[in-house]
């Protein structure tokens, strides 16, 4: 402890529904050290930004809760400060940025009027020494002509400086963790190397630790220290960045990998997917949630496998009962992966020739 | 030729050239209006919504500025000859006398500063009531919500002319200021259904989450945030109410209940001049047509000002 500036143990966040309880985060456990730059990845719906909104505490209520776990923030709880706490916490010492800076501004308000709200909420400085503060801000995230701009209403400018306003408004109050939700989603790709750059660049200069989180493997690859990977809630490998691309050791990981589309490939070749989709997580299958997807999956696989280091003194965990690296499996596995083709090619032949008939 | 000389191939790109495009990203040049002159812009395009507004302005300025010009006290009585009295539109007096030679123009004058007194301060303060009621109700939602409107309902489900005779007869001293309370009191639910929604439906947009995210209080997130975003529906709302409340006071007052003498207003002076109808119809006609073209024109404005606000209206 001490060392580490965030420090979310066993975190369990469950949303109430109809049907009964989703289990969004389900014992979800990492460390976030001082400027350090940990990156989040997973599919759509496998509790990333659910995570991000926990240690927050902004869950939309009344559905979600705390089911367990804590979330250490400088050696604090979050998880029981009262909300005046709290309150000092969100934009003073943890900023946030979310995916879509179109929607994400005020749409009536100037945004020089927008950053200066976090400083004169959490800094109590004067309308003047805000509005102040707010130029050298937007002039720090490479907006041009601050002096101007910041009398103008988010509709005046593009995505990309929206996206860099809202930078600027995390980052306003130098808080010691910025959370970045998807920040490049809604981008253009040529903007998305920028506002990466820049949300790298700013954060390295403050000091500022990042939790990065997102689907894009590239955007990891480029500004992290260390990746999580997420799954269906829980964490199924972590490892530092270059280790996890170079050295990937959960099926789920692989599969990531090899699903991010090249350039360089062949014209009409087929992409490569995971099969399926993740489970649902009312009543997820007990073990490994990853198992009805996974070829390299066994018997043994019906029980949950811990988050273990792959060896002695290794920071490379993975949650998997599988030696992935190991030929014999590796063979196995694409025998599987083949069957199952063939079964799926064989489903959509005899539909295709039902069809016909009826036809 | 060799073609390269054709195409100038030798001479390099300046830097001039190239420097317009080396900035960062793109702006959008071409909107550096402001939000309000958008907005203006649009409802000055909207002729019959100017007519309404010019007239109302002219108005204004007959009720406010023209008793300074129009010198003739309106309260004051010349029994002096029988054709000062229910006279005819005339150039001494351009709307006629009434019974006790009193001059209509002057008090047409000042009933307008009553009846429009009345109309906004009485708006304003229902506004303002529905605005607290509806924000706190849609901003909590659960219980606070539950109570607030379903008090709303039960004040709504009450007949409001009947209410208004009944409690207007015993606790209303026939002052202007008793009259706005009253229907203050009893105008603003409305509003707070309008608010309510509008709430509802922000609270739940994505730069209130973000709001949240740089710590803002309650308080803030209601009044600074969310609040200007639901401003378009309420200046509507607004609008018509005044018009409503308008003719709420001139129902009061034409039965009684309302202003009283010696105050005059467009309701009480209809009630003077009804009983005299057949003998001088003027008497009627002016406070009405008053009344008429005022509340036309603060609807046609509504329309107006709905039409300009509207932020799905996307031609600028």
């Amino acid at each position: 402890m001490g060392e580490n500036l965030l420090e979310v143990q066993d975190l369990k966040t469950y949303f109430k529904v109809k049907a009964g309880r989703v289990r969004a985060v389900d014992g979800v456990s990492f460390a976030v050290k001082p400027g350090e730059k940990v990156g989040v990845v997973g599919e759509s719906g496998c509790g990333k930004s659910v995570t991000a909104l926990s240690i927050m505490r902004l869950l939309p209520q009344p559905a979600g809760e705390y089911a367990g776990g804590s979330v250490l923030f400088n050696d604090q709880d979050l998880l029981d400060l009262p909300e005046k706490e709290m309150r000092k916490i969100r934009g003073g010492k943890i900023g946030m940025i979310f995916q879509d800076p179109m929607t994400c501004l005020n749409p009536t308000m100037t945004i020089g009027k927008q950053i200066g709200e976090a400083l004169r909420i959490h800094l109590k400085l004067s309308k003047d020494e805000a509005l102040k503060r707010a130029v050298s801000l937007l002039e720090q995230v490479g907006i041009p002509a601050a002096a101007e701009r910041v009398n103008s209403y988010p509709h005046q400018f593009s995505g990309g400086m929206r996206q860099r306003v809202m930078i600027a408004i995390a980052l306003a109050c130098n808080p010691k963790l910025l959370i970045a939700d998807e920040p490049t989603t809604a981008l253009d790709v040529t903007v998305q190397a920028q506002i990466l750059e820049l949300i790298n660049g700013v954060c390295t200069e403050f000091g500022t630790a990042v939790i990065l989180i997102t689907h894009d493997l590239g955007v990891v690859a480029g500004v992290t220290d260390r990746v999580v990977v997420m799954y269906a809630g829980k964490i199924v490998e972590t490892a530092p960045t270059d280790e996890l691309f170079a050295n990937p050791r959960h099926p789920y990981t692989l599969g990531l990998l090899a699903s991010v589309p090249r350039l360089d490939e062949q014209r009409h070749a087929q992409l490569k997917t995971i099969e399926g989709a993740p489970p649902n997580l009312i009543n997820p299958p007990t073990g490994c949630p990853f198992m009805p997807r996974c070829a390299f999956a066994r018997a043994i696989c019906r029980t949950m496998p811990p988050l273990d280091p792959i060896g002695e003194n290794s920071n490379h965990y993975k949650a998997c009962w599988v030696d992935v690296t190991d030929p014999k499996e590796q063979a196995y596995a694409e025998k599987r992966r083949q069957a199952r083709n063939e079964r799926m090619l064989a489903v959509i032949k005899e539909s295709a020739l039902q069809t016909l008939e009826e036809k | 030729m060799d073609i390269s000389e054709q195409l100038n191939l030798s001479t390099p790109i300046t830097e001039e050239e190239v420097e317009p495009y080396l900035e960062l990203t793109t702006e959008l040049e071409q909107k550096r209006r402001s939000q309000g002159r958008i907005i203006l812009d649009r409802f000055l395009r909207n002729r019959v919504a100017v007519g309404g507004a010019v007239f109302l302005i002219f108005l204004f300025l007959l009720c406010f500025v023209g008793p300074y010009l129009w010198k003739i006290d309106p309260n004051s009585i010349d029994v002096s000859s029988v054709t000062s009295t229910l006279s005819p539109p005339s150039l001494v007096h351009p709307l006629g006398t009434d019974t006790v030679g009193r001059d209509t123009l002057a008090r047409i004058m000042a009933g307008g500063q009553v009846s429009l007194l009345v109309g906004i301060t009485s708006m304003l303060m229902a506004i303002l009531l529905g605005i607290g009621i509806g924000a706190l109700a849609g901003f909590y939602g659960g219980m606070i919500d539950n109570i607030l409107m379903r008090f709303t309902d039960v004040v709504l489900s009450i007949p409001l002319y009947l209410l208004l005779f009944v409690l207007s007869a015993s606790f209303t001293d026939g002052s202007p200021k008793s009259v706005i309370i009253l229907i203050a009191i009893f105008g603003w639910t409305y509003a707070a259904r309008l608010v309510r929604g509008e709430f509802l439906a922000l609270k739940e947009r994505e730069f209130i989450a973000a709001s949240r995210t740089i710590g803002a209080k309650d308080f803030r997130l209601m009044f600074r945030h969310i609040l200007p975003n639901a401003a378009g529906p309420i200046i509507v709302n607004a609008t018509l109410l005044t018009g409503t409340n308008i003719i709420l006071e001139s129902v009061l007052s034409y039965f009684g209940f309302g202003i009283k003498i010696p105050f005059a207003s467009w309701g009480n002076m209809i009630a003077d001049g009804q009983s005299i109808f057949a003998l001088d119809g003027w008497l009627v006609l002016w406070p009405a047509l008053a009344i008429f073209f005022t509340v036309l024109c603060l609807n046609l404005v509504g329309d107006g000002l709905r039409d300009a606000l509207d932020p799905y209206m996307t031609e600028r």
